[in-house]
């Protein structure tokens, strides 16, 4: 039904022009008043009129949707002391009603049957407010739909009503527009501002059950034995203490980062030397695009890859040798995330190596310097900021990176050094803390925001880093 | 034509350049004399520059230019037959360019770079006497004396110019090629590279490119004019600007184009 | 000269590091291509059985002039099993598992659709490709050994037996599995479709499209022609090229935190997937947008201004028609990789078991990339080469959105 009012309000809004230019129009050559503006500028002036406040009407009420039904439901009338409940409570009479809701509309439910027992343990008022949710939809539905007729219709015939030849609709036009794309780029920033306020404030939660010292310090983590029935019930102190340490998650993403880097560096940096010094231009052109077409791989495709084919090849090839490797090895998903990250390191460093001047080069070759002497002693020294950039850059790729570990590295945590053993990272056990119930006032759930908030600081320093030293080197050079 | 005399540093004969298919180096003989100063001047397009890195290969660099023609160093070795290592040939023929480029090191490495490559000091104080002899040969020593580790691309245009001919100097070359050296620098550096040019001659064969005429006369004693890839006239620097032999000389050096 | 020879045996080993270094890397993309080829492809073809089937109307709770309504709620487990009778008579009650077990679980629900389609049919006797089970079909595509111990094998010898005297009467064959693009998800792989999550990735799209590029476009318009430039602006590119390079994580926890616990969106809905996914695209499109426009030379703006044009007419009937092929190319890459994202899709819920197709953006839905997550999670040996397929359309997807945004570039791009 939302979608439907959304169609008639860019119909009737589009339409409107047509309407407000024919009345400009017709006040010029039937009344003979003289226009202050183009014909086509009243136009504009009645469809912003229309479009821009039914739209933003119309966004409201898709966001609060839920906040509009919460409340037609559970309203006073029905619960007396709803104000009182917690937010837990709250929550299960609310799941509890939607669930009644299912069923509480249809006749053809055998109520001699299991689905009884349902309605029996509910009272009245939970039947009733159950009712009035499975309504709620086509209520809710209804009423925006004649809203976003009325709506339209009266704005527009308001914004029409007030043409006259005196008014100038261009100036006003132009000013809408500029409202509207300064309001554009401030979404830009307010998404900024979003990540971090809503990071922030859920951390801030969290760390109300776990204190600061004792997550970024501690080594153990289990989130389980945290596990609480009730949300009502008070948490064990002492359990949450042991449960949630960072530190093997911090060393078992840095753990897999680092097999990343040493297949992605060597590989990443030699390939962009020979792509930049050596290749011909028909060999560069061919295989520069291919090489980038690891970049574009989903990363799902690799964690799919790394758990299907590559840890088990390598627990084949470490147990064919004598050494204990786990099925989930960091080493199966840091050679996967490597081969992932190969194009963020080539493509950056070929661009740098490139950006060295061409003077330099034939300086030292008039030396007599073979081309691997000059590239080793004359061009990456001068070409290191920029590959600096690239790395840290390759870093934070792989430190943000889900996907690869979720599927192929381990779920348990595990402080160890060692790529033959499993490991755990940050980004999986966000998603891990996640998957199932998600109760905002349990920790088990908060914690991800903790560790999201930690996970962006650190991509945000390094990526503040890496961008900073990328540009004091192509300044020097350009 | 070529001579056994090895009074020639340099002799080439039968010289054809092309970039693809068009062509930069008409038949081109010139020999150049031990220890003088030779300039090659020319309006712009005319090839002396392409012809002078032909004379350290450093148009190898470039894919699509196809040099033929012979080349022969001390009147023996044929620069571009295939048992010749190009890097030796750079040890012995070295280059300067129109900017000066020292690399982003320090002074000290700037010079030592070459003999470091070529092994050439078998100590660090043999290291330390070849780049400081260098420097003095370029006259720069008593002004970056005390500054040895700063970083080079902090010296003035002058400067650094005498920095990259220390840097050539340093590998001990025969022939020291000058590709303009001097358009990048105001009056005074001018100045001073010229009079050091004429204090290299004694211990070097330089052939330089020239832009500028008064200059070809003043460090030159030889001379040879360029004209679309054609060499038109060679001979005594003096007689070159005085009494040409060829009207397209005689027209280019009273200005009438180029 | 020998330190020359020395120098000369580097530069030879150095150069071949380099090579070699650039074959293995494209070695990597070749063997990844074979790898998912070559197990995807399986999943498009279907093992059948071939079988008479009398539809019996005394097993059959529908006569031919019921409603379609009628026909799709009625039961058919019993005429599945009367066919199976009819077709290998004289089974034990053992062995009448084991046989049914070779059919896919979902016979009755082919029957189902077959009578559904062909009211008529009821009474009459009909020639029918019946699907294998997935157990069944792996065996014949022999990803399943046949030539191990039986207590290794999901087909037992007695299944076997079966399955080599059909196949001896030529009653098994092949066919081309339109299943996997028509149907939804599915708890058997023999009958598991990628239509449910290939809709839901397409609402998500949509509206990531309808979210991030009209903001994007207007917001660098606002940040190239009517900011100049200074502090303010220099703050807020630094903003949005980190923004460009936040784990794609991030954005799913702040879809999690603000969209559905501030706003209390719906979970699993490709609404909320595809906001996310539009704040992720969005300072992709900024900075492609913002490119472009530098690229148009002032001499436009210029020419217009002179004539008597408004700086907003300006702007929107010369700067931005001319910048569009690079914003779009932009736009188009920035949402091919929105495609292949699977993180902030898990975190928003959209990765739970949907069966049925959805209908809207607001309907519950996995995405492309999470299912081939779900399955690539299953046990089921079945779905290994769905998912595989799975991966194969993706990646047919992303070759195509890539190649677009090529040609946009090419054909429309004017050179100055």
């Amino acid at each position: 039904m939302l979608y439907l009012s959304l169609v008639l309000v860019f119909i009737l809004s589009y339409s409107f022009y047509f309407y407000g230019k024919k009345r400009a129009l017709s006040l010029k050559f039937k009344k003979n008043e003289n226009l202050s503006s183009l014909p086509d500028y009243y136009g504009y002036y009645v469809v912003l009129l229309v479009f821009f406040p039914a739209i933003i009407i119309w966004f409201f009420l898709l966001l609060f949707k839920s906040n509009f039904q919460e409340m037609f439901v559970m309203s006073p009338v029905l619960f007396p002391d709803v104000a009182t409940w917690s937010s837990g409570k709250f929550g299960l009479i609310m799941n509890k009603i939607s669930n009644l809701s299912m069923i509480v509309n249809l006749s053809e439910i055998d109520l001699t049957v299991g689905d009884k027992s349902i309605l029996k343990m509910a009272s009245e008022s939970e039947i009733i407010a159950a009712k009035n949710l499975a309504n709620f939809d086509k209520i809710y539905g209804w009423s925006n739909l004649t809203l976003f007729i009325i709506l339209p219709v009266l704005l527009g015939f308001l914004a029409t009503k007030s043409i006259s030849g005196k008014l100038n609709a261009q100036p006003i036009v132009e000013k809408i527009i500029s409202y509207v794309i300064k309001g554009s780029s401030y979404i830009a920033i307010f998404i900024t501002f979003g990540i971090f306020f809503s990071l922030v404030f859920e951390a801030i939660n969290f760390f109300r059950y776990v204190n600061f010292m004792d997550f970024f310090f501690n080594t153990a983590w289990n989130p389980n034995r945290a596990f609480v029935i009730d949300a009502s019930d008070g948490f064990d102190q002492e359990a949450l203490k042991e449960a949630f340490g960072f530190i093997p998650l911090l060393t078992g993403t840095l753990l897999i980062a680092s097999v990343a880097m040493l297949v992605a560096v060597p590989l990443g940096l030699l390939t962009a030397i020979y792509l930049a010094e050596y290749a011909s231009s028909k060999v560069r052109d061919i295989a520069k695009p291919i090489i980038e077409i690891l970049a574009g791989i989903p990363t799902v495709v690799y964690g799919f890859f790394a758990a299907l084919s590559l840890a088990p090849f390598i627990k084949d090839v470490g147990e064919g040798v004598g050494l204990p490797v786990s099925a989930e090895s960091a080493l199966a998903a840091g050679l996967a995330m490597g081969v992932m990250i190969i194009p963020f390191v080539s493509s950056l460093s070929d661009d740098v190596i490139k950006a060295v001047p061409q003077s330099l080069r034939e300086g030292s070759y008039a030396i007599g310097a073979t081309k691997s002497e000059t590239i080793k002693k004359v061009i990456l020294p001068a070409a290191l900021a920029g590959i600096m950039g690239s790395f840290l850059l390759a870093i934070s790729r792989a430190i943000g990176e889900t996907m690869i570990v979720v599927m192929a590295a381990s779920l348990r945590a595990n402080l160890t050094f060692n790529p033959l053993e499993p490991a755990t990272t940050i980004t999986t056990q966000i998603v891990t803390s996640l998957i199932g119930d998600v109760e905002f006032d349990n920790p088990k759930t908060l914690v991800a925001f903790a560790l999201g908030l930690t996970l962006f600081v650190m991509t945000l320093i390094l990526n503040i880093a890496a961008i900073t030293i990328v540009k004091k080197y192509r300044e020097k050079y350009e | 034509m070529v001579d056994q005399n090895s009074n020639y540093a340099l002799q080439t004969s039968e010289v054809y350049v092309h970039y693809g298919k068009k062509m930069a180096i008409n038949n081109v003989a010139l020999n150049f004399p031990k220890n003088e100063v030779t300039s090659l001047i020319g309006p712009s397009g005319c090839g002396k520059s392409t012809f002078l890195r032909c004379l350290n290969r450093m148009n190898d660099v470039i894919d699509i230019c196809n040099v033929k023609g012979k080349f022969l160093l001390n009147g023996n070795v044929d620069i571009y037959s295939p048992d010749i290592q190009v890097e030796t040939l750079r040890e012995k023929v070295g280059m300067v360019f129109q900017k000066p480029n020292p690399f982003p090191k320090t002074i000290y490495e700037n010079v030592a770079y070459g003999p470091k490559i070529h092994g050439i000091a078998s100590s660090q104080n043999e290291l330390d006497e070849i780049v400081k002899d260098s420097l003095h040969r370029a006259g720069l020593y008593e002004e970056v004396k005390d500054r040895m580790d700063d970083i080079a691309t902090g010296l003035s245009g002058g400067q650094q110019q005498r920095l990259c001919i220390a840097r050539a100097i340093a590998i001990r070359p025969e022939i020291i090629l000058m590709d303009e050296p001097c358009s990048a620098l105001d009056p005074i550096a001018t100045a001073k590279i010229e009079d050091l040019i004429n204090e290299l001659k004694e211990n070097y064969t330089i052939i330089i490119v020239t832009h500028s005429m008064s200059q070809a006369s003043r460090v030159s004693s030889k001379t040879a004019f360029f004209h679309l890839g054609n060499l038109v006239e060679y001979g005594e620097t003096g007689k070159i600007f005085t009494k040409p032999d060829k009207e397209q000389t005689n027209d280019y050096i009273t200005g009438r184009f180029g | 000269m020998s330190s020359l020879e020395k120098r000369l045996a580097a530069e030879k080993r150095f150069k071949f590091y380099g090579m070699f270094a650039m074959t293995l890397s494209l070695f990597f993309v070749l063997i990844l291509m074979y790898k998912i080829f070559s197990t995807g492809s399986g999943a498009f073809v279907r093992t059948t059985i071939n079988a008479d089937v009398y539809f019996d109307p005394n097993f059959i709770e529908v006569s031919s002039n019921s409603s379609k309504k009628e026909i799709m709620k009625a039961s058919y487990v019993d005429l599945a099993d009367q066919v199976i009778n009819q077709n290998h008579p004289g089974l034990d009650e053992e062995n009448f598992i084991k046989v049914r077990e070779m059919y896919t679980r979902k016979f009755d629900y082919q029957l189902r659709d077959y009578i559904a389609n062909n009211p008529n049919v009821i009474g009459k006797t009909v020639n029918l490709d019946i699907s294998a089970s997935s157990d069944l079909d792996q065996i014949v595509k022999g990803n399943y050994p046949r030539n191990v111990p039986e207590a290794q094998r999901k087909i037992n010898d007695y299944q076997l037996s079966i399955l080599d005297s059909l196949d001896s009467k030529g009653k098994m064959s092949k066919t081309f599995n339109f299943w996997f693009f028509t149907n939804g998800d599915s708890r058997d792989p023999e009958t598991a479709g990628i239509l449910g999550a290939l809709m839901g990735s397409f609402y998500a799209l949509l509206i990531c499209f309808s979210f991030a590029f009209p903001i994007g476009l207007l917001a660098s318009v606002y940040l190239e022609e009517f900011v100049k430039p200074g502090k303010i602006t220099d703050i807020i590119e630094v903003n949005i090229n980190n923004l460009a390079a936040v784990p794609s994580i991030v954005y799913g926890l702040l879809g999690l935190g603000m969209l559905i616990g501030v706003f209390g969106m719906p979970y699993q809905v490709p609404l909320v997937g595809g906001l996310v996914l539009g704040f992720m695209t969005l300072p992709t499109i900024i900075i492609a947008s913002r490119a472009s426009l530098r690229g148009v030379p002032p001499s436009i703006r210029e020419g217009a201004l002179a004539v008597g044009a408004t700086k907003m007419q300006t702007v929107f009937h010369h700067v931005i028609p001319l910048s569009l092929p690079g914003t779009l190319t932009g736009t188009i890459i920035g949402m091919a990789q929105a495609l292949g994202e699977t993180a902030p899709l898990l975190l928003i819920g959209m990765v739970a078991f949907v069966m049925e197709i959805p209908g809207g953006a607001f309907d519950p839905a996995t995405g492309l990339p999470s299912q081939i997550y779900l399955w690539s999670e299953s046990a089921e040996r079945g779905f290994l080469e769905k998912t595989s397929a799975g991966i194969m359309l993706l990646l047919s997807f992303l070759i195509i959105m890539n190649t677009v945004a090529v040609l946009v570039r090419r054909k429309l791009e004017v050179k100055w």
